[in-house]
């Protein structure tokens, strides 16, 4: 999983492809890690057990969207 | 990966092939972890749709469906959990991040002996959370215990009933987790600040930039990734907090401090509700496992 | 990471800056040090010194607590202790004045054996397969290799709580339940997704060259790994082998819900050292004393080593 940042090999060699790449994949796991905060938000909230009750399916999708997301171009 | 330009040129030479060597190596923790950890976990997510009960093993289990999950995430009783957990996780990490980042900036003047008191402040987070809970509740004891009385004696507020107090029992596990856990933020907010290269304050110098300027363009914006990495991953482990806190106050009292994770134990182990409690264990998992995936994110671009 | 005397020439600080530093950091320390310092003094109180109000920093010292520690006791009848004639051990003279005989030894050597056993046994075998693993992630192609090393993070970040479910069911049908060898398998499981991630972090700051060397001079690939890589190791795995010690040593959840008799460890024994009404604090002490003192002898001595482990290698050396 490119969790790990870009390594040296794959910097050196930065085709425009690869350039593209990690404009493409950065947005969509910032969405991603944004979608598991607020899930976990509403998860702890005080104020609405409606949002409590909608924070697993939330983190859910944010969870799986990032390995996804995470895996984009390869 | 170019990595691997050497293995090509110098092919097996006596023995193992690099790609079996390669096998060889990995496999045996990959099958130890599968075994461990990952058919646990599937094996959880199975039962969270079954109505089963490990306290009764002949019992014919039925597949439920969603209903544990609903069971769950409908409660207010594990919603007021949640919101334990959260005050616990937020207090915790805005105090020791303005007491560890306050004596890192102090370690960091390079005073004599600084060496060996920061040694005697890392000490804490390095035993062990059950046994420290277990003696913290001595210290906590209402007339005989320490804690009380130098407060008592300074504040003069009375015997102070840390653990038997509804209002006091939440401040008696923060502070206990402040504790231990303090050097730890100041652990990372010493190497933020330490990976901070000479020139750039030897340039504000130059620019006449005084004191407070520095601080805030220069050591903050250098630090933050450290602190965020830090409170990232304390605030992970207090989310999935047990050990310390079941041995100080156990949930008590009434379920003033019971966390997530004592209420999971509690529906598993002693209600024996093994299904609902899976449903329950896999809610707190996903989530410790996408906010892990944010860690693991930061970490290697703090690393990098 | 820049050495900590190299930098801050420019910021230097004034000397009263430096003063006030130190005081501050010193009270701190202090503040960090008086409870276990406290629980080191109460292990030497009697029983009653260790409820008095208010808490006595001067008392006579005693080692009633460590032989409570270690000894089972019962009350007995003055004049069934008088029959007994006189005391023949200095233990047993310690607890006669309390009108008890000793009657055994406790559990708790046991219980402290276990975790050493347990304790090395899993770190260990953690470190064996974690530098096997850390080489070959290191150094070799491996598909899905970044997935994998998440996987095996990720691992290490499970609430135990949630996982713990499964493996007592899982122990239960195969016999594992309250073993050391379960628990050492569990230990290894825990501590080789960490033990991995930071030896990568050494191996790969080993040169290649090195390897590259020994390979052409006629060294298989894995007499290099034995013979140059290694050696070249040893502060890495010195570091990793007592961090997982460390974890092994300190852990609670896995050892409350799966131990009970045979394989318990020492954490879940120590909040249990009962005494005549209520806990008997000095024991408790005792016990506390003895498990927590070879940890903070390892941290004082081995600092420098510990530090990669704790931030899991943020911190560069």
């Amino acid at each position: 999983m490119a969790n790990e940042a870009p390594t040296p090999a794959h910097t050196a060699s930065s085709s425009t492809a690869e350039r593209k790449r990690i404009f493409v994949r950065g947005p969509w796991e910032m969405a991603a890690s944004i979608l598991i905060g607020l899930g976990v938000i509403m998860l702890m909230q005080p104020l609405s057990i409606t949002l409590y009750s909608y924070s697993f399916v939330t983190i859910l999708v944010g969870t799986v969207g990032y390995i996804i997301v995470s895996h984009f171009p390869e | 990966m170019s990595n691997n330009n050497i293995t090509k040129d110098t092919p097996g030479l006596r023995g193992l092939s690099d790609k079996s060597l390669a096998w060889l190596f990995i496999t045996p923790t990959i099958i130890l972890l599968l075994a461990i950890n990952i058919f646990p976990l599937i094996w959880t997510i199975y039962l969270s749709f079954t109505d089963y009960r490990s306290n009764q093993p002949g019992r014919e289990i039925e597949w439920v469906g969603l209903e544990n999950y609903r069971d769950v995430l409908t409660s207010p009783d594990v919603w007021g959990y949640m919101q334990t957990t959260a005050s616990f996780v937020i207090s915790t990490m805005l105090i020791q991040v303005a007491i560890g980042f306050a004596l890192a900036m102090f370690i960091n003047k390079n005073f004599k002996g600084n060496s060996l008191l920061t040694t005697i402040i890392l000490i804490p987070m390095m035993l062990s959370p059950a046994v420290v809970g277990t003696f913290w509740t001595y210290l906590y004891q209402p007339q005989t215990g320490v804690f009380s009385y130098i407060i008592d004696f300074f504040a003069d507020v009375g015997p102070l009933d840390m653990i038997g107090s509804v209002d006091l029992a939440p401040w008696a596990i923060v502070i206990v987790d402040t504790w231990m856990w303090t050097p730890y933020i100041m652990l990372l907010c010493l190497a933020g600040l330490r990976s901070i290269p000479e020139y750039l304050y030897e340039a504000a110098e130059i620019d006449r930039a005084n004191a407070l300027q520095k601080f805030w363009y220069i050591t903050l914006p250098r630090i933050l990734p450290f602190l965020m990495l830090a409170v990232l991953f304390r605030g992970i482990e207090n989310f999935k907090m047990f050990d310390m806190v079941v041995s100080l106050t156990s949930g008590g009292p009434g379920s003033i401090t019971e966390l997530a994770s004592i209420n999971l134990k509690r529906e598993a182990f002693e209600n024996w509700k093994t299904g609902y409690s899976s449903a329950f264990a896999t809610i707190l998992f996903v989530t410790v496992f996408g906010l892990g995936s944010i860690y693991v994110k930061a970490l290697n671009k703090v690393k990098s | 990471m820049i050495r900590s005397a190299k930098m801050l020439k420019v910021g230097e600080s004034s000397g009263l800056s430096k003063w006030i530093a130190g005081i501050i950091v010193t009270f701190y320390a202090l503040v960090t040090v008086m409870p276990l310092l406290w629980i080191v003094a109460t292990s030497f109180k009697s029983p009653p010194d260790s409820i008095s109000y208010p808490p006595q920093i001067v008392f006579e010292p005693t080692l009633e607590g460590y032989v409570n520690l270690f000894t089972e006791r019962s009350r007995q009848t003055d004049e069934y202790i008088e029959k007994l004639g006189p005391p023949e051990t200095w233990y047993e003279e310690i607890v006669r004045e309390r009108n008890m005989v000793v009657t055994g030894p406790s559990r708790f050597a046991g219980r402290y054996w276990n975790s050493i056993f347990i304790g090395f046994g899993s770190t260990f075998l953690a470190v064996v397969l974690g530098t096997m693993a850390a080489y070959g992630f290191s150094r070799f192609k491996v598909p899905l290799k970044d997935d994998l090393l998440f996987f095996i993070l990720s691992t290490r970040m499970m609430p135990p709580i949630a996982v713990a479910i499964p493996i007592y069911l899982m122990y239960r049908e195969l016999g594992l339940s309250d073993t050391a060898l379960g628990m050492i398998i569990l230990y290894t499981a825990v501590n080789v997704s960490l033990a991995v991630w930071l030896l990568k972090g050494f191996v790969d700051e080993i040169p290649r060259e090195y390897e590259d060397a020994a390979l052409i001079d006629g060294y298989s690939r894995f007499q290099a790994f034995i013979k140059v890589v290694l050696p070249q190791m040893k502060a890495g795995i010195a570091a990793t082998a007592i961090f997982c010690l460390i974890f092994a040593w300190n852990e609670y959840a896995f050892a409350l819900l799966l131990t009970s008799g045979n394989a318990q460890t020492a954490p879940p024994f120590i909040p249990a050292i009962i005494g005549e009404g209520g806990l008997d604090w000095p024991a408790v002490s005792a016990g506390t004393t003895l498990f927590l003192l070879p940890i903070v002898i390892v941290t004082v001595v081995l600092r420098n080593q510990l530090l990669r482990g704790i931030t899991f290698g943020a911190v560069r050396k």
